[in-house]
């Protein structure tokens, strides 16, 4: 699968402003957390993208896309009915294609040369099914991530077949149904942020949409358990870290880690030093 | 050389496997024993599998335990070493082992040896199984992340957010948790203990159903008795209450939460560790319990927890406490999201992880229950089988069996609905009032599964055969079949097992029922793992309205009958019962909701009348909120209608039962017993002031104790072998000849209350049917009469038998004997009613301190442990709360008298004119035995008579060689003068090692001389000239030593609920006697069987086995 297509949701009224935010990126050079997201996807050879936005928001992403705007799709979600809802948003853009689907208020950094994105992107080139990436998570921070149950793909080191997927599971679940052996004990694998879908999670979401009842909302979850019971789906281990904006100090981790992971390493690092060496 | 019982254990043939080591053993001579005994112990030392390992430690034990006693007969005396007993006191097995064996390497062979080894390794093979049933809990996928968990950052889990979903005027919702317990229709002889399901996987089935309950005549509908609520509260803390037992904490740290007995909510604790609220791994940690909650709840709140089982009594055998524990355990586990559905049923993989946590719960809680027990989170009628374990397991390589069983819940089609009707309309649910602990039944059976001792093996096969059995007749619907089949399973497969599965009480109510129901009366059952408390009893449908109203007359008058002679902890109740076919399920409250969101009425009794008495300003938004909802709830629900009434009950008490009617009737009984006011005032103030105390008890550390020679006692052990005729003919034809002429009589030690038989229930030990001899449950008074009996038609002269009675025992006795003619007793039967009586204290602080700190003590498994120096702390607590040395009067009022020490019996005769009576009828009486009521092979032996007749000494004591469990004194040089010594005056405790005989406290009397010790004459007592015997009496006693012990009391509260408290007495101690320098003693070493003393029904079953039940047949003549 060689998808050309992505999907970046970013419809959570709470979260509207953090892929607005500004950071200064690996390379030193300040951007707003989209455009990040942006270089990535369009550097891996994709070729237009959708962004999920609550309604009002277009010229604040405009802006924010930088030099991407006209390969930008804007599609605006009127009510916040959950991720699975804003994903289906889009079905109209992916139509039968596959799509890259990410998280507006995440970065990615790689740990080897290769991007996030493209690490996954290879994967999927040599697979039909979906592909998601996943990373090792300990069980204090399940309740924040969909975690999966896997089963190791013959002769491969970071490959898995999805067996399950549950949403936030709590450690007692998992201990019964997710363990993954060669992790670390109470490790267990975890979305990443980053997927890689085919045009049949758009129907089954639509099944879902149209099913849906008044003041419920649609996780995206549920839907993936459904793939990994219909067809051959992979999990992959990606070689990265994922920096979620929202969370307290997110946004600063982000900044620190971009920083230390580039040319000026040295300069975060004897700041920090610094600061540690003033302050109590 | 090979081990013919290692071949056993190893076996891969069943046949040979299943070999019972009796019959392995009865052809092996003493070396053939202790060769078989060298070679088990290298076994069990290298062996990798566990099972077999614990196998070879119970051939050990039982080796040393029943086999070489027999053949040690030559070997009697030797001493076991300290070392050994303070490594068993630390649960250090392999040392304790270890020490003995080098002891016996030096010394060879001896009794005392063996029942040390047997102790050490009956304790390792527990703790061994033990330890992997632990392991195996921790290990339970779902469970393990909980012990990883240290830190309040890590706490993975989330409160879900309906439980935060508050209403416009602040009302939390509240989530409730309802469950039913469980009844087992067989627990195919009682397979579901863990270690046995473990092992033997293939033969652990249980039938078990789930039922609803009410109480008949009090509750309308029966319903899930167990109840758990939960809600979210505006306080960061957390807020346990347990509405039955009136019990509410608000904990505020974490080490609060592991504190199991400080209070009455150990279970509601153990679930909130279980459920991972509070994991296990954090304790000790020395976080912030507030912390841990803003992670689970939110900043500035915390959670509360209320149950409730619809004032079920304890002890019902319908494992209500595990129940709760799996509803408590259940709703937390709902509200974190452990579970997929918040509400309703649960799922199976649900209800599977629900009972490996309330596993987990009970060991953390230092409890523990059947894999059977929370069998009311499952609906209906379902099997429970073990599960071989598979290599996915953890047990795999372990142990045969997985920790966790299956459970096949029947369907219709397999139990139609009609066979389910049919079992309501016949059986007829009840709890006789019993309390009994089942603790050592659970051991007995599995030391005899492990032992496979031939007619239990062949008991277990049956069993198992007639789980078939029932099987089959409910699915037929055939109730009839089934009460046959529940019958035949008591009285062939259990009682073949545990003959203490049943009782005098439990005998009655089945005889009862069949003579008023004839063939209506279809059968009886036992709920759980024994008779008394919990039972079933099925009758024909058209009778079974007849029957509930007649089993609550039988178990009424039963108990009225029986109530001093076995431990009632409440009355007799009927209940309703049905069949649940749902399982435990829950619903979430909500204003507005269809039913209200409230808590359960009685806890509102607990909480608003603390809430009122407290500034509006200060009660936060919950509690204001509570306040209202009582207010409402009490003008519109109907289950509130008489909840103001019952608070202003609880606010203003009545007159009724008031301290003061205690006080009354305490006072009235002081007066009736001879309770000297100025002695209880001056031991008050001595204890206060340190002059008397346990540590004042001992002799001077400067005390020099010795062990006596072989020429300081008369070696009579022989007593009953062949020898015994050639070298004490002569003596024993005196003996018989004085007995012919009428000179001796028996006197009984019958006052106190046997506080270790009953744990301190006070009930009266002489009246206890303690086991079937020859056909009929014997009282230990009948049998002692019986002996005496025998004595009198092999003499032709029936012999004179006494019994000491106290304010305690004596009506209780006399009523007794009089129901049953004195057992016809030929001779004169005369109770001496005691004389004097005590007022118990509440303990010093530095008495319990000494007791539990400074004394070595047996320390517990490492959770029980925990538990008890809890509940240690909490005691203290309570000693000083209470005050330290005063009256202990907040019990029933026989309850808070003590006798005054058995020294004291034998004045009594002489002041209570009971010795001038025997006299008068008997100028020719000579000579008493006096015994304790627990000594059963103690009779008139004419040997021992007439051995004591010539050696012309005023006592003569009868002592035994020492066994590890004779602790207690025995008859020691101190400082030069032959006597016995206490245990508790013993200067340090190595000391009583160093002796070789225990003191049996059976006495042979000279009545001249100890009349003289009194300053007496026959004269006197004749004349009754009761100044000079108080004046003798007073004089005799000044000379001995007082001691202050601590004993523990039960009291009985709620329903069925019972606390111990240790309280102070002081006594006086017959055994001193030999210590007064102008009393001439002898001293008698007698076989084992005559002298060893019966104290705890946990011996009963060893008793049997051992030789020593036949022993006493011998003894008796019943009529």
């Amino acid at each position: 699968m060689k998808p050309i297509k992505a999907v970046i949701t970013a419809a959570n009224p709470l979260e509207r402003y953090l892929p607005l935010q500004t950071i200064t990126d690996s390379h030193g050079d300040t951007k707003t957390a989209l455009q990040i997201i942006l270089d990535e996807l369009f550097t891996a050879g994709l070729e237009s993208v959708a962004v999920i936005i609550v309604p009002g928001a277009q010229d604040d992403y405009l802006r924010a896309a930088g030099p991407y705007g006209d390969k930008l799709v804007f599609i605006e979600q009127a009510d916040p009915l959950g991720y699975g809802h804003a994903v289906w948003m889009a079905r109209d853009y992916v139509g039968a294609d596959p799509f890259v689907l990410l998280v507006g208020d995440h970065l990615y950094l790689s740990q080897t040369d290769q991007p996030c994105i493209e690490q996954v992107l290879d994967v999927a080139s040599q697979h039909e099914g979906c592909v998601s990436a996943v990373q090792s998570t300990h069980e204090s921070r399940l309740n924040l991530y969909g975690t999966v149950g896997v089963t190791r793909v013959y002769g491969s080191e970071n490959c898995f077949e999805v067996q399950t997927v549950v949403e936030k599971p709590t450690p007692t679940r998992a201990e019964q149904d997710l363990i993954v052996p060669g992790l670390r004990h109470g490790n267990y694998l975890c979305f990443f942020g980053v997927h890689v879908l085919n045009g049949k999670v758009m129907d089954l979401l639509d099944e879902k949409v149209s099913a849906l009842a008044a003041g419920d909302t649609l996780g995206l979850t549920e839907t993936l358990a459904e793939v990994a019971a219909s067809e051959r789906y992979l999990a992959f281990q990606i070689d990265g870290t994922r920096f979620n904006l929202g969370r307290r100090y997110g946004l600063l981790r982000a900044e620190i880690g971009m920083a230390l992971a580039g040319p000026h390493r040295d300069e975060i690092l004897t700041s920090l030093i610094n600061l540690l060496a003033v302050n109590k | 050389m090979d081990s013919k019982l290692v071949a056993i254990i190893q076996a891969e043939v069943p046949a040979q496997r299943d070999t019972a080591l009796q019959l392995a053993c009865q052809d092996l001579d003493l070396q053939g024993l202790l060769d078989e005994c060298a070679m088990l112990d290298a076994f069990r030392r290298e062996e990798t599998n566990l099972y077999h390992r614990v196998r070879a430690l119970f051939f050990l034990y039982a080796i040393h335990r029943y086999h070489l006693p027999d053949q040690l007969a030559a070997h009697q005396i030797g001493r076991i070493p300290f070392g050994g007993y303070e490594h068993l006191l630390k649960r250090r097995f392999h040392e304790a082992i270890d020490t003995f064996l080098d002891a016996m390497d030096m010394d060879g062979p001896g009794d005392a040896l063996s029942s040390s080894l047997a102790s050490a390794y009956h304790q390792l093979a527990f703790q061994t199984l033990a330890d992997q049933v632990r392991r195996s809990v921790r290990t339970v996928r779902g469970n393990q992340w909980m012990f990883r968990m240290g830190h309040p950052a890590d706490q993975p889990l989330r409160i879900r957010k309906e439980m935060l979903r508050e209403s416009a005027d602040g009302i939390q919702p509240i989530l409730r948790e309802r469950t039913p317990v469980r009844m087992d229709l067989s627990h195919s002889g009682w397979s579901d203990i863990f270690f046995l399901g473990m092992d033997f996987p293939d033969g652990a089935r249980v039938l078990n159903v789930s039922v609803d309950l009410g109480v008949h005549g009090r509750d309308a509908v029966t319903r899930p008795p167990v109840e758990a609520y939960l809600r979210i509260i505006d306080e960061p803390v957390i807020r346990l209450t347990s509405v039955d037992l009136k019990a509410s904490a608000c904990i505020d740290s974490l080490g609060e939460v592991f504190d199991f007995a400080k209070d009455y909510l150990g279970l509601l604790k153990a679930a909130v560790i279980a459920s991972g609220i509070v994991p296990p791994g954090i304790e000790g940690s020395g976080q912030k319990l507030s912390d841990l909650l803003e992670r689970l709840v939110g900043k500035g709140l915390g959670i509360e927890l209320v149950s409730s089982v619809n004032d079920i009594p304890k002890g019902s055998r319908l494992a209500v406490s595990t129940n709760l524990l799996a509803a408590l355990i259940g709703v937390l586990m709902r509200a974190t999201g452990q579970t997929d559905s918040l509400t309703g049923p649960l799922q199976e993989n649900e209800r599977r992880i629900v009972l490996a946590r309330a596993v987990l719960g009970e060991w953390i809680g230092g409890s523990g229950g059947g894999w059977q027990d929370s069998g009311g989170v499952w609906p209906g009628i379902k099997l429970i089988s073990g599960q071989v374990a598979t290599a996915d397991d953890p047990e795999h390589g372990i142990s045969r069996g997985r920790l966790m069983p299956s459970h096949h819940v029947f369907d219709e089609e397999e139990i139609p609905a009609s066979s389910r009707q049919a079992l309501q309309d016949s059986l007829v649910l009840v709890h006789g009032g019993m309390a009994q602990n089942v603790g050592p039944i659970l051991e007995m059976v599995t030391e005899k599964y492990l032992l496979r001792c031939g007619s239990e093996w062949t008991g277990r096969q049956e069993a198992l055969a007639l789980l078939d059995e029932l099987i089959d007749a409910l699915k037929r619907g055939d109730i009839k079949a089934l009460g046959e089949a529940t019958t035949r399973n008591f009285y062939g497969p259990l009682q073949t097992i545990i003959p203490w599965a049943t009782n005098l009480f439990t005998e009655t109510l089945i005889a009862n029922a069949r003579e008023h129901f004839g063939d209506d009366f279809w059968g009886f059952w036992m709920l759980g793992g024994m008779s008394g408390g919990g039972m079933g009893f099925i009758f024909a449908p058209h009778r079974k309205a007849e029957g509930q109203k007649k089993m609550q007359e039988f178990m009424t008058e039963a108990k009225a009958q029986l109530n001093h002679a076995l431990p009632f902890a409440m009355d007799p109740v009927v209940y309703d019962f049905s069949i649940n076919p749902h399982g435990t399920s829950a619903d979430l409250l909500e204003p507005g909701g269809d039913s209200p969101a409230t808590l359960p009425p009685s806890y509102y009794q607990i909480t608003v009348p603390r809430l009122l008495g407290r500034d509006v300003a200060a009660l936060t938004a919950t509690q204001r909120g509570d306040l209202r909802q009582f207010a409402e709830a009490s003008r519109t629900q109907p289950e509130f209608d008489t909840a103001v009434g019952t608070l202003f009950d609880t606010l203003f008490p009545s007159e009724h039962g008031s301290p003061s009617a205690t006080d009354a009737s305490l006072a009235e009984l002081l007066k009736q017993n001879g309770f000297d006011k100025k002695l209880h005032d001056d031991v008050r103030a001595d204890l206060l002031a340190g002059r008397i105390g346990l540590a004042q008890n001992r002799l001077p550390a400067s005390a020099q104790i010795e062990d006596v020679g072989q020429d300081d006692v008369t070696d009579v052990s022989l007593l009953h072998t062949a020898d015994a005729t050639a070298e004490w003919g002569d003596a024993t034809q005196r003996g018989r000849d004085a007995i012919a002429s009428g000179e001796v009589a028996v006197v009984t030690l019958a006052a106190g209350a046997g506080s270790r038989w009953t744990g301190g229930a006070g009930t009266c030990k002489a009246l206890n049917p303690f086991a079937p001899l020859d056909g009929s449950y014997r009282t230990f008074i009948e049998t002692h009469l019986a002996k005496s009996r025998m004595t009198g038609q092999s003499a032709g002269t029936p012999v004179p038998h006494v019994f000491t009675t106290s304010y305690l025992t004596h009506e209780p006795t006399a009523a007794y004997l009089s129901s049953a003619e004195n057992y016809n007793y030929p001779g004169p039967l005369v109770l001496s009613r005691g004389q004097s009586v005590g007022l118990r204290m509440i303990p010093t602080e530095r008495d319990l301190r000494f007791a539990w700190e400074e004394v070595a003590q047996q320390q517990l498994d490492e959770q029980q442990q925990k538990v008890k120096e809890s509940l240690h702390a909490a005691l203290i607590h309570w000693s000083k709360n209470t005050g330290e040395a005063s009256d202990y009067t907040d019990n029933l009022p026989l309850q808070c008298l003590h006798p005054v020490g058995h020294f004291f019996e034998i004045p009594n005769l002489l002041l209570n004119g009971k010795l001038r009576e025997l006299l008068r009828d008997r100028p020719q009486l000579k000579t008493l035995l006096l015994h304790n009521i627990d000594t059963l092979g103690a009779n008139v032996d004419p040997t021992l008579l007439g051995l004591h007749l010539e050696s012309n000494k005023a006592l003569t004591f009868e002592v035994i060689t020492r066994r590890l469990e004779d602790r207690g004194g025995g008859l020691a040089y101190v400082d030069g003068h032959l006597r016995l010594v206490e245990g508790l005056a013993m200067p340090r405790e190595d000391a009583e090692f160093k002796l070789s005989y225990y003191n049996s406290l059976t006495t042979w009397i000279d009545i001249d001389q100890l009349l003289t010790l009194f300053s007496l004459t026959r004269d006197d007592i004749l004349n009754h000239d009761m100044q000079k015997i108080s004046a003798g009496v007073h004089a005799l006693a000044a000379r001995l030593p007082t001691y202050l012990t601590l004993k523990e009391v039960k009291k009985r509260w709620g329903h069925g609920q019972e606390d111990v408290f240790p309280i102070t007495q002081f006594e006086k101690i017959w055994g001193d006697m030999s210590m007064l320098p102008d009393v001439d003693c002898g001293y008698f070493v007698v076989p084992r069987l005559r002298g060893q003393q019966l104290k705890d029904p946990a011996q009963l079953d060893a008793w049997l086995r051992d030789g020593s039940a036949d022993y006493i047949r011998t003894l008796c003549a019943w009529s």
